[in-house]
């Protein structure tokens, strides 16, 4: 009697627990993206619980990963199980290797002539002109721009104005002559100025002098096949950094790629340069260091090459990307979290909490209303500068296979022009060769 | 189609085989036309257990010379591997009377085979799984081209060696852990060995040092890389802050192409040091004291006593410690040299190891990652080797 009692307690409360997947299970969208700071995970992960509520039917989950390059090898094995989640965050020198990996779907065949999802409205038009440009690839618009940045210089400006200096520099020339008068100063900085040894610096200096990057526009009309590193720009680009390092007024720590943004945020911080060139995405540190530490901070566009005149800047940053093969509810329910990622107001504060620009201009609009760019002059630079440059092959940015591997063949290539004496142009023939080869294997095994 | 050239070394292989072991059989006055036979075999098949797999690529007419060296490189290597293979078998064979009394003397604890082989099962599932099989897809990979992530790989016979010789920068690696790994290993036995024969005297509170003396074998090489990153900052660190401060001299530590592996150098060698102080105070308890006193007996002073005395006993362990430390500067300095230099201003501080990261996932090259971690395995086992039969002569096993 008992064994019975036990029998028909243990098959009752199985189906009790059974219940709950009879139940409607709301579609799992998972995110990755890659960061996993308080500030920008924490905000995706706020933006995700409120989604969540305003849409039971769905569940966003944002996942963080350290750095880019674990979160395109944490990709790249998912894929191989068939366990890819539903958006995955792309940085933007990596758009074609993301095209060619063939996991992700353009958003606008997804979205398929829709102007609304779940209420949730489509406008690409509203974007900010130089972002819808670099993630529109044959003219379908591709991945959802999220963070975007542009490079800017900052500058200490009580030892500008100490040196008898108002304004920061514009040009090339007028930042040597800036330095040549802050070096003269009795408490002058260890140096005058300094910038990460990162690839995108480079690229944003060849854009503004309307240089492209490589063959067939950029990338953009047609696979890019060949990379030009040894043009005019560049090597004026060279001459002008080695001469300054040599006059002892640019700092360069010696670190590459990602190691060198954390070298030039000491530097800058603890004054031992007066002026540095840094991406607008830590444009609140940045400008926090002054008050902290007591001086003043003003952000200004970056110095262009005078001889060539300044034809505009390049975006920085990431996109979004649609994974391919999702069940219609997933497409639908991460389709929505991107439309709602930037929505204006959503915009509006992940642009003011990070510093990274708001990339619709609805977005900018409600911003400029609320005062926002009045109190905070700083964080308008990065929006004006984009605003103002002129959209043209080199500033649309290039399109380029290994992209993140050939930025290490710049930046080695810069770090060897910097320490030792070869001549410029050897050292760029050289690395465009590098660059070359890489880019051939990489279209030998990607190409269709 | 494999042209008339691979066969022909594989006729000059079993050759060669055929003669040694003829002359191993006739050594041991057993069969002599086994002998040939089993040696010929041995190198017919060793000089083909590299090439066959790749379908003597490397020997194709519109290949350049360097891949036929490549190519001759291997067939050598294999049939080299297998001959003395075969005739160490033989000698074993011919000797297994000289051993057979003493393996009846001393029999195991396991009287079938069974049971040892179920214990051993998981440990060796683990080792087939995690360790051999990677081992077998990178050699498949190293005649690849592979990207991480790329849609498919391309068959490029041994393009990623051959190329590997034209490589300035891979050159330039190996250069560079040839010279930190002799500077590491030579500093880290001398200093260890100072310390060890400090640390062995009668004084008061000697194991607590002893203790404190080993503690850095215990932290990742990472952290000890991270804590001479701080020391030896040129702006912010302590070292500096000294120089600075006593000779006015402030060295550009981390910036410098000539400075920087030598702090590579210095974290190593303090992290190696807790292991090797270790293993030659128990070394120093093994010498006899009698023959010390007998040498001084004899009029030897300090120094003529160490150097004739006591470090010729010491001298299984310095080459127990020679081979370990040569492993460890090869391998296990790569968390060291990531967190201190990045692999160094204008790769001076780049070893292979650090290149083989550098290559393979910082820029996902798996196919020419591949290829260099072949080459340094191998490298590592000629170096082995090549230990054990110099310096493996000169030890002296046993007072």
């Amino acid at each position: 009697m008992v064994r019975k009692n036990v029998l028909l307690f243990v098959l009752v409360s199985l189906l009790i627990a059974v219940i709950p997947a009879f139940a409607q299970e709301p579609a799992e969208v998972k995110v990755w993206i890659a960061f996993t700071d308080d500030v920008r995970l924490g905000w995706a992960q706020d933006r995700a619980a409120e989604f969540n509520e305003m849409f039971p039917q769905y569940n966003v989950v944002v996942e963080g990963y350290a750095n880019y390059e674990e979160l395109f090898a944490a990709t790249a094995l998912a894929a191989e199980q068939d366990a890819l989640p539903a958006i995955v965050q792309y940085f933007e020198v990596a758009t074609q290797d993301a095209r060619d990996s063939g996991y992700f779907k353009p958003i606008a065949d997804a979205l398929n002539g829709r102007t609304e999802v779940n209420g949730l409205p489509v406008n690409f038009d509203d974007f900010v002109g130089p972002v819808a440009s670099y993630y529109t690839l044959d003219g379908v618009f591709t991945s959802m721009p999220w963070n975007t940045s542009s490079a800017i210089f900052f500058s200490n400006m009580t030892i500008l104005n100490a040196a008898g200096i108002d304004t920061p520099p514009a040009t090339w020339a007028e930042l040597d002559a800036a330095c040549e008068a802050i070096m003269a100063l009795e408490n002058a900085p260890e140096f005058c100025w300094t910038f990460p040894n990162h690839g995108w610096f480079f690229e944003q200096w060849i854009a503004q002098q309307n240089e492209a990057l490589a063959n067939n526009d950029n990338g953009r009309t047609e696979r890019a096949t060949e990379v030009t590193l040894n043009s005019a720009g560049a090597v004026a680009l060279l001459n002008f950094l080695d001469e300054q390092v040599a006059k002892g007024y640019l700092y360069y720590s010696g670190a590459q790629g990602g190691n060198s943004w954390g070298t030039v945020d000491q530097a800058f911080s603890t004054q031992q340069v007066a002026m540095a060139a840094y991406s607008s995405s830590n444009t609140a540190d940045y400008t926090n260091y002054g008050p902290a530490n007591g001086y003043e901070v003003v952000a200004s566009f970056l110095p262009y090459n005078q001889e060539v005149g300044w034809t505009g800047n390049l975006i920085g940053g990431a996109s979004l990307w649609l994974v391919d093969g999702l069940s219609p509810e997933v497409e639908d329910g991460a389709l929505s979290f991107l439309l709602y990622i930037n929505t204006p107001e959503n915009a509006a504060t992940w642009h003011q909490v990070t510093g990274y620009i708001a990339v619709t201009n609805a977005a900018n609009e409600l911003l400029a209303e609320q005062g926002w760019f009045d109190e905070n002059p700083n964080f308008r630079v990065a929006a004006d500068q984009l605003a103002q440059s002129q959209i043209t092959t080199a500033t649309s940015g290039a399109l380029l296979g290994a992209f993140p591997s050939i930025r290490n063949v710049v930046t080695q290539a810069i770090d060897t022009v910097l320490l030792t004496d070869t001549p410029v142009e050897d050292v760029l023939t050289a690395a465009q060769t590098e660059a070359n080869t890489i880019l051939e294997e990489y279209n030998l095994l990607n190409a269709e | 189609m494999p042209s008339v050239f691979p066969w022909v070394l594989t006729l000059i292989a079993a050759a060669v085989g055929a003669f040694i072991l003829s002359r191993r059989c006739n050594r041991y006055q057993a069969a002599p036309l086994l002998g040939t036979v089993i040696g010929a075999a041995a190198g017919a098949v060793g000089s083909l257990v590299f090439v066959q797999p790749l379908n003597y690529c490397m020997f194709e007419p519109e290949r350049a010379a360097v891949d036929a060296i490549f190519g001759v490189l291997l067939v050598g290597l294999g049939s080299a591997a297998f001959i003395s293979g075969a005739d160490f078998a033989a000698k074993l064979w011919y000797t297994r009377h000289l051993r057979a009394s003493a393996e009846q003397k001393s029999a195991g604890y396991f009287k079938g085979w069974l049971l040892p082989f179920l214990f051993l099962a998981p440990t060796l599932i683990i080792l087939a799984l995690f360790l051999y099989y990677p081992s077998l897809d990178t050699f498949q990979l190293s005649t690849l081209l592979a990207r991480l992530g790329a849609r498919r790989t391309a068959f490029v016979c041994v393009d990623n060696f051959t190329s590997l010789v034209s490589n300035t920068q891979y050159l330039n690696s190996v250069g560079i852990t040839l010279v930190l790994s002799a500077a590491i290993v030579f500093f880290s036995l001398a200093i260890s060995l100072f310390i060890a024969l400090m640390a062995f005297q009668p004084i008061k509170g000697a194991s607590i040092y002893r203790t404190l003396l080993v503690w850095p074998y215990a932290i990742s090489p990472a952290v000890a890389g991270a804590i001479f990153l701080l020391l030896f900052n040129p702006t912010g660190g302590i070292i500096n802050y000294f120089l600075n401060s006593t000779i006015g001299v402030s060295v550009p530590w981390l910036n410098s192409p000539q400075a920087a592996p030598w702090v590579v150098i210095i974290a190593s060698v303090w992290k190696s040091l807790g292991y090797n102080v270790l293993f030659y105070i128990a070394g120093l308890q093994n010498v006899p004291d009698d023959l010390r006193e007998a040498a001084s007996i004899d009029g030897a002073n300090t120094v003529q006593r160490f150097f004739r005395v006591v470090f010729p006993l010491l001298s299984p362990i310095t080459f127990f410690l020679i081979i370990t430390n040569t492993t460890y500067a090869f391998f296990d300095t790569f968390g060291t040299i990531d967190l201190l230099t990045g692999g160094g201003p204008l790769n001076s501080t780049t070893t292979m190891m650090y290149n083989i990261y550098e290559v393979g996932i910082v820029n996902n090259d798996l196919g020419k990652a591949a290829a260099q971690s072949i080459v340094l395995f191998v490298m590592v086992i000629g170096l082995t080797i090549f230990q054990f039969r110099t310096a493996g002569q000169r030890v002296t096993y046993g007072a």
